[in-house]
C-alpha cells in the first residue's frame, strides 16, 4: 500500500518504565470515548477496551523475574493493515496528522480489518451497549455511541484535535501547527505517572519530535514495516526485545 | 449449445466479478448498514455547554484533586488537577469513572429504615432524623453505648464525628484501619509528635519496606506523580527507588531493584541494614541509642537476619552502603496493603533514618504539624489516627467488650472490608442499631438499620486535610461540581442537627461552614480551595524522636518459617475500601485475578509444586478466621512460600460489576495482637491450603 505523508504526524511515545498498570488510562478512554461499562470484564476475547495495559514479563523464574506494563492504543500505521481489507471503504488514513480512522455509520461489521491488524487494536462490539439508567446522562458529547457489530477501534481521541483545532483557528493561529500540549488524548490527561507523551513528530517544538529519536525508542512489530505513530521507551533489553518477537538466536 | 458446468460457473463468476465493480451493491450496503446501526435504544448524544470545574474525589485511600468536566451541566469526564499539590495532576482508576460513578446502581437514593425480613422502606429526612436522635438520646452520656467509624481519615467531617462522640460522652470514635495508624502508634512510642510524613520529592534514593507505594501506600497518586518527575522520560533519572516486599508488585516492577522479603518481616529487614549501618559507625543522639545498638548488635546480625528471611548478608550490606552514600536517603516502611502493619516496622524504618540523619531534613522524614482543629470538643488527628477499630471490634467479637447499643458507620464498609471480616461482621451484627452514612448500597449498609446517604463526593461540600505519606501538611477542599442527583443529604449536616437537637453544641450550622472554618483557621483561603488550589504549610513538629528500643526489642519476634504466609494487595483499579468495583473498571482487571467468577491467588513455580498445584488447580485457603475459594495462577514474581491474593473482591452487595465475583480475602487475614504496643496487627497472617 502506498504510504501517504503528511505535513503532521500525531505520535503518542510511551514509556514503558514509567507505567505502573494502575488502569487510570483505560478507564478515562472508557469515559471519553462511551464505551459501556461491561458486567464481565474478564471475557478478554469480547470486552471493548480501545486501549489495553498488557503485562510482559522477562520470563525468567523467581528470583529473576521482572516485569513491565504495555498500553496498546491504536498504533494510527503509516501502512494500516486495516484500511486495505475494508470492502465498505469505513477506514481510511487520509486526514492530516495522520489517524485512521473508523466510521462506524458505514462498518458492515465483516471484521476483515481485525483480522488484518496485527497489534490487535480493533474491537466488535458483540454486545448491545448497555448504559446502567441515568449513566447516560454522563456520556461524552464527543463520540458517538456504538451499536453492537460494529468494528471500534482507538483514533487519539480525534475530537480533542478538533477542539484543539477550533480553538487555534479562535485564537489566530493555524489550525495545522498546534503548539505542543493543545491536543491531548484523555489516556495522557489521566496517566499518574506521565508514560505518555503526544504530540506532532515533524514537529521540533513537540517533545515527541526527540523523543521518538532516543536510544531506547522501538515501535512494536516494527519488523511488518507497518510504520506505527505509536512509539515506546524502555531501558531495560529484554523489553525492547520482546516489542519485535525478538528469539534468541536473533542478533540486535 | 448446452451449458455444461464449466460455462456454468464461467457464467457466474463474471456476474459476481461484475457485481464488484459496479457501485450499487456497496452504495446499498452502506445503507444497510447505517439504517441498521439506528436503533432507537442507543443512547443520543447530549450537547450543550462544557464546562470545568475542580472538586475533590474521596473513593479511593487517598483523595485525588481534580477537574470534572460536564456537558449541560452533567459530568462526564475528569483530568488531574495540575495547581494542586496533594495530588499534583494525577488521576487514579476510580477517580478516573468518578462521573459514571454517579450514575452507579449501587447508589443510595434517599433514607431507608429496615423493615421486616431485612427489606429497606424509603422515609422521609424528617423521619430518618428522628429515629437516629431517638436511639441517640437514648444512650447519650453512657459510656460504651456508642461507637462511630470514618472511613475518611483525611476530612473535616471526621472532626465533626468525634466531637459528636464526645458530647454524647463517647470515647469510641475511630477511623477504618491504615497505615497512618501504625504510624500514629510508631511516633507516639518513639516520643513525637505530629504526623509522619515522607518527602519524596527532594529525595534522591527512596527504599520502600513493604510499602506498596504505587498501589496502596500513602497518597498513591501524589506519589505516582513523584515518581514521573523524578524519572523523565528520555532524561537520566533523578532518583533511585528499591522495594522489599514479598512479590512483583507494581512498585517493585517499576523499582530500579526488588528485594524479595516476606510480608510481615519488614522490621527484621530493617533492623538488619541498620547492623551495617552501625558497623560502618552511624550513631543519632537519642536516649535510648546504646541500648537500640546493643539490641541491633545482638540480635539482627547478618547471619540471624538470613536465617529468619533469607536476605543474603551481602545483599544487605550493600544495600546500607547505597543508603549511606546517597545524597538524600529516604526509608520507608508500611504494610503491602495499606492496613494491619505494626507500630515495630515504622520504628525500626524510623530509626534507619535516624542513622542516617533524614529526619527533619528537605527530601527525608518529616514530622508533620496537625492543621488547627475546627470543632473545639473534637480528637485531635493524632490521637484519632492511633485509635485501633479493629482491636476494639476483636474485643466486641469476643465479648471483652460490650457491643455499643448505636454504631455509625460514615463512608465505612467495615462489614466488608476489616480483617478476620467474618468475625469482624459478627461483631457488627451484635450492635442492636447500626446506622449507614454511605453512598452506596454497600455490605454495611445492607445491613444497616438505619441509612441516611450521603452524597456522592462531586455533589458535596468536603475537605482534605494531609493525606499520610505527604511530605508537608496540606489542606484542600471542595464545592459540589453538580445538582444532586438523588436524596442525599451531608453527613455533617444531619450530625449538627441531630447535635443540636440532643443538646450538643459543635459550633456549626451547616457543614459549610465547618469546613469554611477549618479552612480560615489553618490560615487559607476557602474560595481558592474550592478553585482547586491547595493549601501548603510547611510547618513541622519540633523535638527528637528516641529509638523506642524497648518496644523493638519486645516487639520483634523472628519468624518460625515453614509455613505459607499471605501476602495480600490492594490495586485501586478493583476499588478500596470505601467503595467496590466501579462499572467502567470491570475491563482492566487483569485475567490474572479474576475470570468469571473466580478470584485467582498467585504463586511461584516452587511453592506450586511443594503444594501440589498446578495452574487453574482450584484452592480453599483457610485463615484463623475464615476460608476462601480461589484459583491458581503461577507467576514467577512472587516469593518462595508466600501466596500474592488481590484485596477487593468477594462482594456481596453492590451491584452486578462486582457482586458475586471471587472472594473476599480480608476474610483470611489473622488478627493478632503486636506485643509491645498492644495493637491489633495482621500483616504476618498464615493460611493453610486444600
Ligand atoms: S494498529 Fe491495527 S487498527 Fe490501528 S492502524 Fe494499525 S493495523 Fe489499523
Amino acid at each position: 500500500m502506498q504510504q501517504i505523508e503528511f505535513d503532521t504526524k500525531w505520535t503518542m511515545v510511551i514509556d514503558v518504565d514509567k507505567c505502573t498498570g494502575c488502569g487510570a488510562c483505560m478507564v478515562s478512554c472508557q469515559a471519553e470515548n462511551n464505551i459501556a461499562p461491561m458486567e464481565d470484564g474478564s471475557n478478554k476475547l469480547k470486552t471493548l477496551t480501545w486501549l489495553l495495559v498488557y503485562e510482559l514479563n522477562n520470563g525468567k523464574d523467581f528470583p529473576e523475574r521482572e516485569s513491565a506494563y504495555l498500553p496498546r492504543p491504536c498504533m494510527q500505521c503509516g501502512k494500516p493493515a486495516c484500511v486495505p481489507v475494508c470492502p465498505v471503504v469505513a477506514t481510511t488514513k487520509d486526514e492530516e496528522g495522520g489517524i485512521v480512522s473508523q466510521i462506524y455509520p458505514r462498518c458492515i461489521g465483516c471484521r476483515y480489518c481485525m483480522a488484518a491488524c496485527p497489534y490487535h487494536a480493533r474491537y466488535f462490539g458483540w454486545f448491545d451497549p448497555i448504559w446502567p439508567e441515568g449513566m447516560e446522562k454522563a456520556l461524552s458529547p464527543s463520540t458517538s455511541t456504538r451499536p453492537r457489530g460494529v468494528v471500534e477501534k482507538c483514533n487519539f481521541c480525534h475530537s480533542r484535535l478538533l477542539d484543539a483545532r477550533a480553538r487555534a483557528r479562535a485564537e489566530d493561529m493555524d489550525p495545522n501547527k498546534l503548539p505542543d500540549g493543545w491536543y491531548k488524548p484523555a489516556c495522557l490527561e489521566a496517566c499518574p505517572t506521565g508514560a505518555i507523551s503526544f504530540g506532532d513528530s515533524k514537529n521540533p517544538e513537540h517533545k515527541v519530535h526527540d523523543l521518538i529519536k532516543d536510544k531506547n525508542a522501538f515501535r512494536l512489530l516494527e519488523s511488518l514495516g507497518m510504520d506505527p505513530q505509536v512509539y515506546y521507551i524502555s531501558r531495560r533489553d529484554w523489553v525492547r526485545e520482546q516489542s519485535d518477537n525478538h528469539l534468541p538466536k536473533d542478533k540486535h | 449449445m448446452g451449458i455444461d458446468r464449466r460455462t456454468f460457473i464461467q457464467l457466474v463468476t463474471g456476474g459476481v466479478v461484475g457485481s464488484l465493480f459496479t457501485p450499487v451493491i456497496w452504495k446499498s450496503l452502506d445503507d444497510a448498514a447505517i439504517w441498521s446501526q439506528n436503533w432507537p435504544w442507543i443512547p443520543r448524544l447530549k450537547y450543550g455547554q462544557i464546562t470545568e470545574q475542580a472538586t475533590l474525589s474521596k473513593f479511593g485511600p487517598s483523595p485525588c484533586s481534580l477537574t470534572v468536566k460536564s456537558v449541560g451541566g452533567s459530568p462526564y469526564v475528569v483530568k488531574g488537577n495540575v495547581e494542586n499539590e496533594m495530588s499534583k495532576g494525577g488521576v487514579d482508576a476510580i477517580s478516573a469513572g468518578g462521573a459514571q460513578l454517579l450514575y452507579s446502581p449501587s447508589r443510595v437514593n434517599g433514607p431507608m429504615k429496615k423493615v421486616a425480613d431485612g427489606k429497606y422502606e424509603s422515609i422521609s429526612w424528617e423521619e430518618a432524623e428522628k429515629m437516629l436522635s431517638e436511639k441517640l438520646s437514648a444512650v447519650k452520656g453512657q459510656a460504651g453505648k456508642l461507637a462511630i467509624v470514618s472511613g475518611d481519615a483525611t476530612g473535616t467531617s471526621s472532626e465533626v464525628l468525634s466531637a459528636f462522640a464526645a458530647g454524647m460522652g463517647s470515647s469510641d470514635c475511630y477511623l477504618m484501619p491504615g497505615d497512618e495508624q501504625a504510624a500514629a502508634v510508631a511516633l507516639d512510642n518513639m516520643g513525637g509528635s505530629g504526623q509522619i510524613g515522607y518527602d519524596l520529592d527532594n529525595s534522591d534514593f527512596v527504599l520502600f519496606i513493604g510499602a506498596d507505594a504505587m498501589n496502596s501506600w500513602g497518597s498513591v497518586v501524589r506519589n505516582q506523580r513523584v515518581y514521573s518527575e523524578m524519572r523523565p522520560t528520555g532524561e537520566d533519572l533523578k532518583s533511585v527507588y528499591v522495594y522489599a516486599g514479598p512479590f512483583l508488585n507494581s512498585t517493585a516492577s517499576s523499582s530500579d531493584k526488588w528485594i524479595p522479603v516476606a510480608p510481615g518481616t519488614g522490621a527484621i529487614f530493617s533492623l538488619g541494614l541498620a547492623y551495617h549501618m552501625l558497623n560502618s559507625g552511624s550513631s543519632a543522639s537519642a536516649s535510648d541509642f546504646a541500648d537500640f545498638k546493643t539490641l541491633v548488635m545482638s540480635r539482627f546480625t547478618p547471619d540471624k537476619v538470613e536465617k529468619a528471611i533469607g536476605v543474603a548478608p551481602g545483599v544487605m550490606a550493600g544495600l546500607a552502603k547505597q543508603l549511606m552514600s546517597a545524597s538524600a536517603p529516604l526509608v520507608i516502611s508500611g504494610s503491602e496493603f495499606g492496613q494491619g502493619a505494626g507500630a515495630v516496622d515504622i520504628i525500626a524504618a524510623t530509626a534507619l533514618n535516624m542513622l542516617l540523619g533524614r529526619v527533619g531534613e528537605k527530601g527525608g522524614m518529616k514530622l508533620l504539624a496537625d492543621l488547627p482543629l475546627a470543632v473545639d470538643s473534637a480528637v485531635s488527628r493524632t490521637e484519632l489516627s492511633s485509635r485501633d477499630f479493629a482491636g476494639y471490634l476483636a474485643a466486641v467479637a469476643s465479648d471483652k467488650v460490650k457491643a455499643p447499643e448505636v454504631l455509625l458507620a460514615y463512608e465505612a464498609n467495615p462489614v466488608y472490608a476489616m480483617p478476620q471480616a467474618d468475625t469482624m461482621a459478627a461483631a457488627i451484627a451484635k450492635v442492636p442499631f447500626l446506622v449507614s452514612f454511605s453512598t452506596w448500597m454497600d455490605e454495611t449498609a445492607s445491613k444497616a438499620d438505619l441509612i441516611m446517604p450521603n452524597p456522592h463526593s462531586f455533589e458535596r461540600f468536603d475537605d482534605a486535610q494531609t493525606p499520610y505519606g505527604v511530605g508537608v501538611a496540606m489542606l484542600s477542599a471542595c464545592a459540589p461540581v453538580t445538582e444532586p442527583i438523588y436524596n442525599g443529604k451531608s453527613t455533617i449536616d444531619v450530625v449538627l442537627g441531630v447535635a443540636s437537637g440532643l443538646g450538643i453544641d459543635l459550633g456549626y450550622e451547616s457543614a459549610e461552614a465547618v469546613l469554611q472554618a477549618k479552612a480560615e483557621k489553618a490560615g487559607a483561603d476557602w474560595d481558592s480551595l474550592v478553585g482547586g488550589a491547595a493549601f501548603v504549610s510547611d510547618s513541622t513538629e519540633s523535638g527528637s524522636l528516641k529509638f523506642a528500643a524497648s518496644v523493638l526489642s519486645k516487639a520483634v519476634a523472628m519468624p518460625k518459617g515453614g509455613e505459607i504466609a499471605l501476602a495480600p494487595y490492594a490495586k485501586l483499579n478493583v476499588g478500596s475500601s470505601t467503595v467496590a468495583i466501579p462499572p467502567l473498571n470491570c475491563v482492566t482487571i487483569s485475567k490474572f485475578e479474576l475470570q468469571g467468577k473466580d478470584l485467582f491467588v498467585q504463586i511461584n513455580g516452587v511453592t506450586a509444586k511443594k503444594l501440589n498445584v498446578s495452574e487453574g488447580s482450584k484452592v480453599k485457603l483457610t485463615g484463623t478466621g475464615g476460608e476462601c475459594v480461589a484459583r491458581v495462577h503461577i507467576n514467577e514474581g512472587v516469593m518462595n512460600d508466600v501466596i500474592a491474593a488481590p484485596l477487593g473482591f468477594g462482594h456481596t452487595a453492590w451491584d452486578v460489576f462486582s457482586r458475586g465475583k471471587g472472594d473476599n480475602i480480608s476474610k483470611i487475614l489473622t488478627v493478632g495482637t503486636e506485643p509491645g504496643t498492644g495493637m491489633a496487627v495482621w500483616t504476618s497472617s498464615f493460611v493453610s491450603i486444600a
